[in-house]
Parts: structure tokens; sequence; C-alpha cells
């Protein structure tokens, strides 16, 4: 168990300094149908990606595509942060992107189906508004693939 | 519409994203608990629940926490890193033969893991780059031109140690693993005479504190046979 109160006092002074206000109006979509009607993709600012894919920069705004046609367990993560260990990421890919949990979901018609395509992006060094760009794009294409909701995973 | 898992609520509450769970969770875990498809079942039913609310913002905390492992029941450390086997006088010397300590159980933990690794985000061996990184610091050079390699292989030797240590299934004391590496390992030991250089380096000293957690460093790091003595 691990709350801001048990982290070291630097680590919780660098934490506090991401407190951020709202970036725009408040944002909200109600649903229109049932969760076992929807179309779900999953989103990770993990810095996840393929082993051939471009590693993340140190600061990079920038997005990979994760096909779900492709073996998640292929997945590598090259987010840069001496602030996590990485060993339940290596023993198992959905303690961050739990793609098997929403396969078998769908498999259980608890929810309506996957996303043809994911996405992850790596969230450490850069301000929110440094993704609006890579953000709007990966929007437009969530909308192209008939998307409904995202399930959104931080690292 | 979004459902998110948020693990630093304070960050949540002032951003406020449409619809949050915020889980206490230790970062880099936003599931929980690895291999445990019903626990991390548990935390996506609570979050997707979030999406049948009518408003918000919405920060909801999740009610259960991870499981802690004991140290007692926890896997016992497969390697001791106490006598090295070989002539380890060189920064260099003394990585390889980590390397070599290591390996079997680093391929052992590999095939448990049906041959799932994370190494491999520097595009270079674990030889190339402990050999590289060992001669770095026994000229005291740092690889100013070259620090996109640089942080890449640090990662990549880390998580090629933590998966050696890890090789045999069970859980494992998270704090357990970070103490062998930072305090027992040739390359915790390397990697924290990095740190210190770094912070020696006007221009530089800011990347120190990627490389290495502050409540580790610094550390009586061996002294060791450098191409300047």
């Amino acid at each position: 168990m691990v709350r801001l109160r048990d982290l070291p006092d630097y680590e919780r002074k660098h934490l506090l300094s991401k407190n951020l206000p709202p970036l725009g109006p408040p944002a909200w979509t109600p649903l229109t149908k049932s969760l076992s009607e929807l179309r779900i993709a999953l989103i990770t600012t993990a810095g996840l990606h393929f082993r051939d894919d471009p590693a993340f920069e140190f600061a990079d705004s920038t997005f990979r595509p994760i096909s779900g046609n492709e073996d998640a367990n292929d997945l590598v993560m090259s987010h840069s942060s001496v602030n996590f260990d990485k060993t339940g990421f290596s023993e198992d890919v959905n303690l961050v992107f739990p793609i098997d949990r929403f396969r078998e979901l769908e498999a259980e018609h608890k929810i309506g189906s996957l996303a043809d395509v994911h996405y992850s992006f790596m969230g450490a060094g850069l301000n929110p508004e440094a993704y609006e760009a890579s953000a709007s794009q990966v929007a437009g294409l969530l909308k192209q693939d008939k998307v409904d909701a995202v399930f959104l995973t931080p690292v | 519409m979004t459902t998110a898992i948020s693990l630093v609520r304070e960050n949540t509450e002032t951003m406020q994203p449409p619809r949050a769970l915020w889980v206490s969770f230790p970062l880099g875990r936003p599931l929980g608990k690895p291999g445990d498809a019903g626990f991390q079942h548990r935390v996506i039913a609570a979050s997707l629940d979030l999406l049948t609310r009518q408003a918000g913002p919405v920060l909801v905390d999740y009610p259960e926490d991870a499981p802690t492992v004991d140290i007692k029941t926890a896997p016992a450390c497969p390697v001791s890193f106490s006598k090295p086997a070989t002539d380890t006088d060189t920064w260099k010397a003394a990585l390889l033969n980590e390397l070599q300590t290591l390996t079997p159980w680093y391929d052992l933990g590999r095939r448990r893991r049906k041959g799932r690794t994370l190494v491999g985000i520097s595009n270079f061996s674990m030889t190339e780059n402990l050999e590289k990184l060992g001669q770095l610091l026994d000229d005291e050079i740092l690889p100013v031109s070259e620090l996109n390699w640089f942080k890449r292989a640090i990662e990549d030797a880390k998580v090629f140690y933590l998966e050696a240590l890890t090789a045999q299934p069970g859980d494992y004391n998270q704090e357990q693993l970070q103490k062998i590496l930072w305090n027992d390992t040739a390359i915790g030991a390397a990697i924290l005479k990095f740190n210190d250089m770094f912070l020696a380096n006007t221009e530089l000293s800011s990347f120190a504190r990627i490389i290495a957690p502050r409540n580790v460093a610094p550390r009586n790091v061996p002294t060791r046979t450098t191409n300047k003595d």
C-alpha cells in the first residue's frame, strides 16, 4: 500500500509539483448506451511500445499505436523514471495494460467490443499542453475506429 | 468518454478529469497486482462503473489496497553478491562478472515468463552495455554525447537484474529487491558512481535525478582501480 504520505519527502514534493489546474472547461459526455454495447480502447501514459518501434525520448509528446492483433507480451516500456520498479510489469503486461482482462470482458459480453488499435504516450517530462496536438490526432483515430469510451492508465 | 485510473489523488483533484478512480497501489502498478486476474477485474469494474455516472467530474476512491508481501515469505535472492568469483578490480570486470553470474537466472526467468522480457530498449546487448558502462567508469568519463543510450542502457541493466532476481515464481517484496539492487550489486554501485559524477557536473546535475532515487544516493561505492590511478 502506498499513499503520498508514505513516500519520501522529496518524492512527495515532486509529485505535488504536478498539481495543475484543469486544462479547459469541464468536458462531460453522458453514457447513451449500456456498458455491454460500448466499444472500448485502452490508452496508457506508461511509454509502452513494441521492441521494434522507436523508444520514447526523455521528453516526448508523440504516441505509439498498439494493434489489438499483436501480442501484448512483446510490449516494452521506455518510460524513464526512478520512482517505480518494473518487476510487476515484467511479470504481467496486464498490470499496466490490461488487454487480456478487456478481452475477457468482451468474450463475456460485458462490453461491446475492443478497438482495433490502442495507444501509448510517455507521460514524463512535459506539461499536459505539450500533448494537445498528438492527443487530438489520437481522438480522431478513435472516432474513425468508432470507439465509445477509453480506459486510461498511468504508471 | 473516458474513465481513468489515478495513482496520485492530489494531481487528479486539481486537474479534474471527467471520471477517475483513485487507487492506493504503488506507482508502476495501476491495476494493483500482477498475475491476479480477479483483482484486476475488480479494479476495472469499479472504473467502468464510473461511465454510468450522470454528472461529474467524478473522483472515487477504490476501497481495496494491493496486498503487501512479507519479506519473510518472499522467495530468497538466488545470487550472492558478496564474494566475486573472479578478479573484479575494475568496474568493467565487476560488471561483467555479475552479468555472468546473473545470466542463467535471467534466462530461467525469461523461460518461466514464456519469453517475456523488458530488456532491449537500448538496442545493444547486455555485454556491450556493461562493458561500455564499466569502461566509462574506469576512465571516469561521463557519456555526455550519448545520454539517450546511457539512460536506456541503465534501464536495460536494472530490468535485467530484477528479472534475474525474480526468476523463480512467487510474490516478491519490492523494497527488498530495491535494497539488493542498490546496496549489494556492482551495477547499483556503478549507477550511484555515475550519479555522483553527474551531480558534480554543473550542466548535467539534473540528470542525476533520473538515474537513481535520491533516498539511496549517495552510497559509499567500493574503491576500484581506474585508468587514472
